[in-house]
């Protein structure tokens, strides 16, 4: 199922880079939907300071709570995609929603693919 | 070396003594005199004498040494002298005692008198031109070089001195071989190295004119695409996974061993920059709700070290901005 999604994965256009590389580089993102994650997850490290400046007057014992309200609004008017509860930590090679181990950034069955052909450092089938 | 010195300077003497005489004379002395010239010439160096009775000297004893190697060799006709070069001016006439020397030999040939005579003549000026050429490009002159050195005397003490140098070996304390410096040996010289004339012999690095700046408004589009390829042509794909490294590292894509944890933080602030935030709060009334929030927010940025004193500055200040766009507000309340 993964792997008839790697092969008719959609291949979103990115710029290329303009100098040129010996090495491989992927100038695509694996799918339409990382693409729309990484723009999340940008946007947010953009607004991250006023976000939380925001909520700091908000969640707020001490000030008085008209000036609260005004905080909420004020946050709520900020972009959606600048929250960061909108992002979703895909796996990096195959954009899998699911299944992903946050230490690798990969889905489960790239993790396996790697470690059975040693190309994980460290990594060892468990066995006691 | 003394003894043949001193040898030298008594012929030298009477060398001076019989430069006027004919060439004639000096053809009896045999083939000493061309060798023993020369080492009257460099038994004269330390007398300096003036440049223009030296250049008189040189030429009389080249004039002897070519009528030698006339007379001695009827093979080579006009053969070049070995040894220095003569210092004659160009169109001047021949040396007497060179043409009586090639008539001398003219006589001596069995062919036409004349034709020889002449043929060597021509030889003779020839050669003198491009003697001359050579020396307007700049040839080494020997004479020039030769002039400033000095024949080094060793005292009797220095030379045992040597001797039982090579002989033992002197050890330092630390174990080192004891060396006599070289700037000793230098300065052991009467003589200084600045003193005297240019040799020219090193041509100087001639400084070349700036050129003019050519007014370029901005890169073409070939010149970019030379740097392209300029790039893609040298930067070759690595050739084992040390090379693949370093140039992840250059690239950044790699971090630096050992792993430094403060790799691009440079915070040159002291630690009380980072506590003592109060001076921040002037802007804020000094009582009320507002002073109580932004105190705990002092609290808060002070125990955090994982921000800069720049960032913690930003925080204070864009919250005294937005109270003062809410003053209205607050006013109400």
């Amino acid at each position: 199922m993964a792997a008839a999604a790697l092969c008719w994965a959609l291949r979103a256009a990115r710029q290329v880079l303009p100098s040129p590389c010996p090495r491989q580089v992927r100038s695509y993102y694996v799918d339409w939907r990382m693409l729309r994650d990484v723009k999340r997850r940008k946007m947010a490290y953009e607004y991250a300071d006023e976000r939380l400046r925001i909520n700091a007057i908000r969640k707020n014992s001490i000030l008085p709570k008209e000036l609260q309200e005004v905080a909420d609004k004020e946050i709520a008017a900020l972009p959606r995609d600048s929250c960061p509860v909108r992002i979703r930590n895909r796996c990096v090679l195959t954009s899998r929603p699911r299944g992903v181990k946050r230490r690798w950034r990969l889905s489960r069955i790239v993790f396996r693919h790697f470690a059975d052909h040693a190309e994980m450092s460290g990594v060892q089938r468990a066995m006691w | 070396t003394s003894s043949v010195l001193s040898k030298d300077k008594d012929k030298s003497a009477a060398s001076k003594d019989s430069t006027p005489e004919g060439a004639a004379k000096r053809k009896e002395d045999g083939a000493e005199t061309p060798k023993q010239q020369l080492l009257d010439i460099i038994g004269n160096m330390k007398v300096e004498v003036s440049y223009r009775k030296k250049l008189q000297q040189l030429k009389a004893s080249e004039n002897k040494k070519q009528a030698m190697n006339k007379l001695e060799g009827l093979d080579n006709e006009g053969s070049v002298p070995q040894g220095i070069t003569e210092d004659t001016l160009r169109g001047k006439p021949l040396n007497p005692e060179l043409v009586k020397a090639a008539s001398a030999v003219a006589s001596s040939l069995p062919r036409n008198k004349k034709q020889t005579e002449s043929e060597l003549l021509a030889q003779l000026r020839r050669h003198e031109e491009t003697t001359d050429k050579q020396k307007k490009g700049g040839t080494v002159n020997i004479r020039n070089v030769i002039s400033e050195m000095t024949v080094k005397r060793q005292s009797l003490a220095q030379r045992g001195a040597r001797i039982s140098g090579r002989i033992s070996l002197q050890l330092d304390e630390d174990g080192h071989r004891i060396r006599r410096e070289r700037s000793s040996a230098l300065s052991m010289d009467s003589r200084s190295l600045k003193v005297g004339k240019r040799l020219n012999i090193f041509t100087k690095a001639s400084t070349e004119p700036e050129h003019a700046l050519k007014t370029v408004s901005s890169p073409t589009i070939w010149d970019l695409e030379f740097a392209k390829e300029v790039a893609a042509v040298t930067a070759q794909p690595p050739r084992n996974g040390f090379e693949e490294m370093i140039q992840w590292t250059k690239e950044g894509i790699l971090w630096e061993y050992p792993i430094d944890n403060e790799v691009g933080m440079e915070d040159d602030a002291e630690f009380h920059e980072h506590i003592f935030l109060e001076k921040h709060l002037k802007g804020f009334p000094k009582e009320g709700p507002i002073r109580h929030f932004m105190e705990l927010v002092i609290c808060g940025l002070s125990k955090n070290p994982y921000l800069s004193v720049k960032q913690k500055v930003e925080h204070i200040e864009w919250f005294q901005k937005y109270f003062e766009e809410k003053k209205e507000l607050l006013e109400e309340i």
